[in-house]
Order: C-alpha cells, then sequence, then structure tokens
C-alpha cells in the first residue's frame, strides 16, 4: 500500500518483538517505496511525535501482549480521506492509531475494545458482504478467518460489534506428508480478486507440521516406534514431576529426558512449515 | 481460475463455511507457483498479501513468514496464477524485516 501518499507502493509490515525495546513490544516496520524503487532498510513507523509507534502503554508490563506480535494494516477508518493503522496483536485485540496524513501518525493509540477468538489478531479490510462499507477480516491462531461486519455505511467511521467465522478453524495437528489435509491453525489473511471474475477471493496462509518417516523407514514400524517412545515419555514425565531430592539425580533424569527426546528423530523427521491456501469466489 | 492445480495427495479438504450468500467460496487449495507449492521456512507462518511491486501493472504474491522476516515474492500473470518465486531483494541483498527471528 502507498502508506504516505507519494504514488509509490510502501511494504507494511508487523514483528514479534523488537531487542532495542525495553520489555517487549513489536514495531511496525516499512520498507519505502519512491520513484527509484525501495529504500535499503527496512525502517520502524513513527508517529507524528517522531518516536516508534508501540500499542498501548509500554510503561505497564501487564499489556505486554497488546504490543507484541503486530499485525498492522492502513485503512481510512474514519472516512476523513487520509490513512489510519488498524493494529492486530498477540493477545488478539484490536488498536487504532489516526492517521494525520502524509504517512504520519498519532502517537497514542486507541483500544478498540474489539477482539477476535484465539490469539494473533490479524486486521484485513474489505467489503466482505458488498454493502459499499469496509468490513473486517482476521486470521487467527485458532485458524480460519473471522469477520467482523461494519454497520456504519459508507462514508462513516467503521463500526463493528464482533467477530463472527466466516472460515472455520484449521486442526493444529501436525499431519503426514501424504496425508489429505486441510489448512492449519495460526493464519494470515488477505483478500482481492485475484483472477478477475469480479468476485472477491481470499488468501489465507497457515502454519503446520508435516511428519514423515525417517530413513525410508515403513509407516507401520513408525507408528509402532512412536507408541513405544511415548510410552517411555510418560514414563519418564512422571518420574520428572515426582524428583529425587538429589540434585545429581535429578540432573541424570532430564539428560536422559532430553536424550530421550531427541531420539523421536531416529523414526520420524517433522519439517516445520506454512502454506497459503486460495478460496476463490463463488 | 486455470493454475493453482493441486499437487499429488495434497487434496484440499471442503470448506467449512458460514452460510452467507452474499460471500460464499470453493473449497480451498494450496497455491502454487508453476509445479511448485508456495511455502514457508521453518517454523512456518505464512502471511500472504497481494499487490503490483514490480510494476508490471499485474498483482503478485508476497509471502512473509517468521524465520528473518524474509518475504517471498511470486510474479503474478494477471489471471491469479504465479509465476516462480524469490526473495524480496533490495540492490540485491535479501529484505529482512526486523524483530522476528
Amino acid at each position: 500500500m502507498d502508506l504516505n501518499g507519494d504514488g509509490h507502493l510502501d511494504i507494511l509490515s508487523g514483528s514479534y518483538s523488537a531487542r532495542e525495546i525495553k520489555g517487549m513490544a513489536g514495531l511496525f516496520q516499512v520498507l519505502w517505496g519512491s520513484e527509484k524503487g525501495f529504500e535499503k532498510e527496512v525502517t520502524p513507523l513513527k508517529g507524528s511525535d517522531g518516536k516508534p509507534l508501540l500499542i498501548g502503554d509500554p510503561s505497564n508490563d501487564d499489556t505486554m501482549t497488546d504490543r507484541i506480535c503486530t499485525r498492522p494494516t492502513a485503512v481510512d477508518w474514519d472516512s476523513d480521506g487520509d490513512l489510519d493503522l488498524l493494529v492486530g496483536n498477540f493477545k488478539g485485540s484490536l488498536f487504532l492509531f489516526r492517521g494525520e496524513g502524509g504517512g504520519k501518525f498519532a502517537p497514542q493509540s486507541e483500544d478498540l475494545k474489539l477482539a477476535i477468538e484465539g490469539y494473533h489478531s490479524d486486521p484485513f479490510c474489505v467489503d466482505l458482504d458488498g454493502d459499499g462499507d469496509l468490513d473486517i477480516l482476521s486470521g487467527s491462531s485458532n485458524g480460519g478467518v473471522q469477520w467482523a461486519e461494519n454497520t456504519a455505511g459508507k462514508g462513516k467511521e467503521i463500526t463493528v460489534k464482533g467477530f463472527k467465522s466466516l472460515i472455520s478453524e484449521g486442526s493444529r495437528e501436525p499431519i503426514w506428508a501424504n496425508q489429505k489435509a486441510g489448512p492449519a491453525g495460526s493464519t494470515r489473511v488477505w483478500a482481492d480478486d485475484l483472477n478477475g471474475d469480479g468476485k472477491l477471493d481470499i488468501l489465507m496462509g497457515d502454519s503446520t507440521t508435516i511428519n514423515s518417516p525417517a530413513k525410508g523407514l515403513s509407516m507401520e514400524k513408525v507408528f509402532l516406534a512412536e507408541k513405544e517412545w511415548e510410552e517411555k515419555m510418560l514414563i519418564m514425565r512422571t518420574e520428572m514431576q515426582n524428583p529425587s531430592e538429589d540434585s545429581k539425580d535429578q540432573s541424570k533424569l532430564r539428560n536422559e529426558y532430553n536424550k530421550l527426546s531427541r531420539s523421536r528423530s531416529e523414526f520420524l523427521t517433522s519439517e516445520r512449515t506454512g502454506f497459503v491456501w486460495l478460496y476463490l469466489g463463488k | 481460475m486455470k493454475m493453482h492445480s493441486l499437487w499429488g495427495f495434497f487434496v484440499a479438504t471442503p470448506l467449512a463455511l458460514t452460510t452467507a450468500s452474499a460471500f460464499e467460496f470453493e473449497s480451498p487449495v494450496r497455491m502454487m507457483a508453476g509445479d511448485h507449492l508456495v511455502k514457508v521456512q521453518s517454523p512456518g507462518y505464512a502471511a500472504p498479501s497481494w499487490a503490483d511491486v514490480d510494476g508490471d501493472g499485474k498483482k503478485d504474491l508476497l509471502v512473509g513468514q517468521f524465520s528473518k522476516g524474509k518475504i517471498q515474492v511470486f510474479p503474478g500473470k494477471g489471471d491469479g496464477s504465479v509465476g516462480k518465486g524469490d526473495w524480496l531483494k533490495v540492490d540485491g541483498k535479501i529484505v529482512e524485516i526486523p524483530g522476528v527471528w
């Protein structure tokens, strides 16, 4: 999106947490576009006070989950002609930084008192129901897509009551490499008419774990090995819940537990990844 | 839609939607870039967006990921399908969003 109105595309991103911030807080990062292309460096988005934008009250440690794992989208929330910043976070709530034009934003965020089901709110605004105003879509740690209907109408400040399910939650269980599987959890959403048929399509990113037999083992052998491994792990976890008072024994038990835990890779390999799912509009 | 063919056994499951006649969707399919699945590096967390970043008038698929905050760009063909992807780079250097690792 063109965040500062200079006619060039900018890339806006959230982040998990900046290392240079005391406590934890995910800054909003921008790769500014210009007539020469994108700038060389990604830079934190700043408020009109010149300081990096942070959600909520940074001095309040109790609200840390409001400020991490941020996900921004730029939208004219109040229909005043300039872009505002609607942001999600780890907690699953939504905040707003009012735009002041030209890529400037108010330093203080507003708590919209709005939250998704699950964590990792992921707002994206689009006219989903075709009534002329912008609704809010969101992914979630639970998977799926949620949406909040804007009831204000075109040309008015976005007004929503709450989120409801649009696309059902995905499975967060690992899948096998040859398994038929649908979308998983930890979703991020985007919407557009991808194929130009005049209908809105949805892109949804997810996060999943794909298991495969190690060393060419058959699935049968993997299942047997995993069953045996899980039984041993259960015994060891039980032992660890009732530890000896001797610190040497505790250390030995931890080492044995870690060794057993790692031995899973002898029969099973796991790949953590994420896919992009396309839902074409009907 | 011509592309986005399914790959081997990765057949999508039926989509469960809330019933709403104004917006209904086909069953989901994994996005493909040519013959390859669009996917991200470990630990996952694919974050897609759709915008014309190469200025050819066709929107492209951008996919962010958690690992090092890198972004893949898959050039759009104008019909909703995309070609082979590459990392988003500026002056040959891969762009990394700070604050993820």
